[in-house]
């Protein structure tokens, strides 16, 4: 795009442009993806991951605040960028003996208790080490109080995607003005106000006093400007996202998420990959295959393979294997390739890649369905907790719907199930509708039978279990070993899932994995309750907005 | 009968937070079994695992200040003896005073901590910064901070005593329900429970926020209230904060773990009771957002990572209850610690284990035991520094 505005800023003391709407990871990873930070407990090279803004994988310093997502932040003129911590250095951290010495792990809680002289002093070490930087001085950006945006509305939907715009049309047509809140920044709608690029909580529904609006949302602009709405009923439309996998040094610089690898597709030459080795043989696979077809080097499945992604292998000559073991990846500092074994006792393989892209599990991004208190049911479809609808799409709680990906509707059924919900906030809901199709509810989860065969495979590499925390597969087995039982015991004895993406990418392969190791039903290893915010939000956001009403969350 | 290992205890625990954990221990450790701890939640679903991990000497009654000063020891030697590391930090509690009576009030305090041996410092307002880097100028007159105080970890000290406990031959049952406890001409004779009955000839309640409804099962009246306190934690920045800073007239409180994130809270009026379960709410997260940041105006861009909330158990004079109820006998209380209890247990249930066994114990009646608040008149003596 010749004439396309740029902006141009340091990254470690070198001019970088920035296309204008190009994040600050977009444009420092042209060629490669950038090792950004080290990881907390073996000082691991760690990079972006999940490229939606939700992992521990891009966390830089932008004019000294840390803790800055490089995916979701624009880059403005004369910013400073440096990288997140590492000790001396992001690429060459002393550290990095942790990961060496500690082969089986380091358990901070067993370990470090001898000599008891020595107490002081590790905590002085430790502390030295923790943390992603140290606060921003009081100057610049982060001092400018930004209006905080008050409003009320008859409708929120929070989502921006299809179905968020499908129920916010009806809504229109039916005579409703909607306040869509959408995390990314897309076009809006006629008829409806949109506003883009805000993280938002939900507080509530207020269940004393029957409030007139009992839903509170609560979010923040990038730019730190605060949220606050308060709503009658709430449509959540929040999608979903691409799951993790667990495999040896599954946490390897070159290691990312459909999400993240799709958002090089707008011009796949430039994407950091050009051998991926794509995980997945459903759907999201394909899309994949769609959009970045030239950069893919093989398809992987972990089961079965769709005839369709079957098909689109075929004509852009790429190799499928379906029914594999990931093992491990091969490479020491990023990915050059993976190790593999076929299914059932198959015998080992190994590809060749520069990046291995997850498609293989698509599940439903529901923290505020959480936070409300909806009731959720296990699907073992895709493995995942979903919304238990009735069939005009209203949840458990009275005035809190669901519509989308977030509710595993299946195609091509979301449109109908979108519309229908915003007949439901009219009062005019179709009393005999048929409930629609959606994901497999009963049955065996796919990925159970996966982990349960591959936990007898011998291990090579670190096994993350949770990327944020560095918690290993094996802390897992020790917690079970121990008699610690289901996931809200799991997390707190292992530190799983208490790291910044507050167990979105841990949780779902965990879950599954205590399944086999405690041998009982995902449902019955549970879940980790959700805890507000959705998105960490910052302080100054947050001291800004008026707390006249108390909105509450479960 | 039931699904439990055995039909008949001699000591039935009711609440497996840390409390009941070490009360459990202790007895274990006297060699008082069989005993069974029953919970009806998960291991550290309770307060146990939802506070702020606090440790403290600065009190206004003498003998809190010595249960807290030889906790506080415990907890020094709890790797060794536990096998886990709770990272207990003495890196100090600060208390801030906002005006000189505050400041008068925090001077008493430091008077009777110094008098017990402890080495407390009162400080100037211009020595604050030293403490707390970056405070804002003329947000206190000065305060008072003693460096033996810290913060720990609590979970890993949960799984300590748990295993201790387990290993020393009790029994633990957790998504069990106590029922009701029976009783005969004024003494237990067992627990009914969700998993079945049980006979035992003493319990033991320590079921924190619950303890008045355990109290009530066993048809016993207490004054404990509970009440809902929230807490956060941020994401990890460098540690630049080594005490536990607490303000008395808001009640905020915060420190920095090891791992670099900010714990703390502050708080808010919200109705008594167990009732309305464990929200968070909008004004504790703009509110402490607001504390935080007059307080630490360098914090605004900081994130909050998660916000939580649990019961404190409170009394009406903010002491704990340690003892044999007068009106049932072997139901022994060990309860009521408020916002203390995780720092307090190891001691206090030394006591609970002795008061079980129908031993004397040292704490003074008049402060501690549950017939304090059956006389007509208010016990005199109070423990009003509980905030933070
Ligand atoms: C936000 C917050 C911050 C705090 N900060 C600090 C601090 O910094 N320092 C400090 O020392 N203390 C602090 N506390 C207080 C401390 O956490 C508690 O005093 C302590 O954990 C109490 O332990 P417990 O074992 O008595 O209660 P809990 O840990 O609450 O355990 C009671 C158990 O009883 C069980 N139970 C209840 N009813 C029944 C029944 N009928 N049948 C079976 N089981 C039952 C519950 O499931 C629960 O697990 C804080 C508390 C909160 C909420």
């Amino acid at each position: 795009m010749a004439g396309a505005p740029t902006r141009r800023f340091r990254y470690r003391g070198r001019v970088v442009e920035a296309r204008e709407g190009e994040t600050l990871l977009a444009a420092i990873a042209r060629d490669a993806l950038p090792t950004l930070e080290r990881s907390t407990r073996y000082h691991r090279p760690r990079a972006p991951f999940c490229g939606i803004g939700q992992c521990t994988g891009c966390l830089v310093r932008v004019n000294d605040e840390p803790l800055v997502r490089a995916c979701r932040y624009h880059p403005g003129e004369d910013d400073r960028v440096e990288n997140g911590p590492g000790w001396p250095s992001v690429r060459w951290d002393a550290l990095v003996v942790l990961d060496l010495i500690f082969r089986r792990g380091l358990d901070p809680f067993r370990g470090f208790r001898r000599p008891a002289v020595a107490g002081p002093i590790y905590q002085r070490l430790v502390r030295r080490l923790a943390g992603y930087g140290a606060p921003a001085p009081v100057s610049g950006r982060a001092t400018e109080a930004v209006p905080p945006v008050v409003r009320s509305a008859e409708v929120v939907v929070v989502g921006g995607g299809e179905s968020c715009r499908a129920t916010a049309a009806r809504l229109v047509t039916l005579g409703y003005r909607p306040l869509v809140l959408d995390r990314d920044r897309r076009p809006g709608l006629v008829g409806a106000d949109w506003l883009g690029g805000v993280s938002v909580t939900l507080l509530g529904p207020r269940v004393d006093e029957g409030a007139e609006l009992p839903f509170r949302l609560l979010g923040h602009a990038e730019t730190g400007a605060g949220l606050s709405v308060r709503a009658r009923s709430v449509v959540v439309a929040t999608g979903g996202y691409d799951a993790s996998l667990l495999f040896g040094g599954n946490d390897r610089p070159g290691v990312l998420t459909a999400d993240a690898a799709l958002a090089f597709s707008s011009a796949p030459e430039r994407a950091p990959f050009g051998q991926a080795l794509l995980v997945g043989g459903d759907r999201r696979a394909e899309e994949v295959l769609a959009r970045l077809g030239s950069r893919v080097a093989a398809v992987i499945a972990v089961g079965e393979v769709r005839p369709e992604v079957v098909r689109a292998a075929s004509d852009l000559g790429i190799p499928l294997y379906p029914r594999s073991l990931l093992l491990g990846v091969i490479g020491r500092t990023r990915v050059r390739g993976l190790r593999l074994r076929t299914r059932g006792g198959g015998p080992r393989f190994s590809l060749a890649g520069d990046a291995v892209v997850l498609a293989h599990r698509r599940i439903p991004n529901a923290p505020l369905l959480f936070l409300a208190g909806a009731e959720m049911a296990w699907h073992a479809g895709p493995g995942a907790y979903y919304p238990v609808l009735d069939a005009a799409g209203t949840t458990s709680v009275p005035g809190l719907y669901a519509v989308g990906t977030v509710t595993g509707t299946l195609e091509p059924a979301r449109r109908e199930g979108a519309e229908r919900a915003a007949f439901a906030i009219a009062g005019r809901a179709a009393s005999d509708s048929e409930a629609l199709p959606r994901v497999r509810a009963e049955g065996p989860s796919e990925l159970e039978g996966y982990y349960r065969e591959l936990l007898t495979e011998p291990r090579r590499g670190r096994w993350i279990a949770c990327r944020c925390e560095d918690v290993l597969l094996h802390d897992l087995e020790t917690a079970n070993r121990g008699g610690y039982r289901g996931l809200e015991v799991v997390k707190r004895y292992t530190s799983l899932g208490t790291g910044l993406c507050q167990g979105r990418y841990c949780t779902p392969d965990a879950l599954l994995i205590l399944s086999v190791l405690e041998g009982r039903p995902p449902s019955e290893v549970g879940r980790i309750r959700q805890r507000p915010p959705v998105y960490p939000m910052p302080l100054g956001t947050l001291a800004e907005l008026d707390d006249s009403v108390a909105g509450e969350v479960g | 009968m039931n699904n439990l290992p055995r039909a008949e205890y001699r000591t039935v625990v009711v609440g497996g937070g840390i409390v009941g954990l070490f009360s459990a221990y202790h007895l274990a450790r006297a060699g008082a079994g069989p005993i069974l701890v029953l919970d009806r939640g998960f291991l550290s679903s309770g307060a146990s695992g939802r506070n702020g991990g606090g440790v403290r000497q600065q009190w206004e009654t003498r003998a809190t200040v010595r249960l807290a000063r030889e906790a506080v020891r415990d907890y020094r030697r709890f790797g060794r003896e536990f096998g886990y590391n709770p990272w207990f930090r003495q890196t100090g509690y600060l208390f801030l005073a906002e005006s000189a009576d505050e400041l008068a009030r925090l001077r008493r305090v430091h008077d009777l901590v110094r008098s017990e041996g402890l080495a407390s410092e009162v400080l100037a307002a211009d020595a604050l910064s030293r403490y707390v880097p970056g405070i804002a100028p003329g947000s206190a007159v000065g305060g008072t901070y003693l460096r033996s105080d810290g913060v720990l970890y609590p979970f890993p000290a949960i799984w300590g005593v748990y295993e201790a406990a387990r290993a020393l031959g009790v029994d633990l049952a957790f998504g069990v329900e106590v029922l009701g406890i029976d009783s005969e001409a004024g003494r237990v004779t067992g627990v009914r429970s969700s998993a079945g009955p049980v006979a035992t000839t003493s319990v033991v309640n320590a079921a924190g926020g619950w303890s008045s409804d355990v109290a009530r099962r066993a048809g016993l009246d207490v004054p404990n209230v509970a009440t809902r306190h929230e807490i956060l934690a941020t994401e990890p920045l460098k540690p630049f904060l080594d005490p536990m800073v607490v303000r008395a007239s808001d009640g905020l409180y915060f420190s920095q773990t090891v791992h670099g994130g900010l714990v703390g809270g502050l708080t808010l009026p919200h109705p008594a009771g167990t009732a309305a379960g464990l929200p968070s709410s909008a004004k504790f997260l703009t509110a402490m957002a607001r504390a935080l940041v007059g307080l630490l105006p360098r914090l605004r861009s900081l994130r909050v990572l998660r916000a939580w909330s649990g019961f404190y158990d409170d009394t009406p004079d903010g002491l704990p209850v340690i003892g044999e109820d007068p009106r049932l006998g072997g139901f022994v209380h060990a309860n009521g610690f408020g916002g203390h209890g995780f720092m307090l247990a190891p001691a206090a249930t030394r006591r609970v284990a002795r008061a079980v066994l129908g031993e004397r114990t040292d704490l003074e009646p008049e402060l501690f035991a549950p017939d304090r608040f059956l006389a007509p008149r208010l016990p005199s003596t109070a423990e009003r520094l509980l905030l933070g």
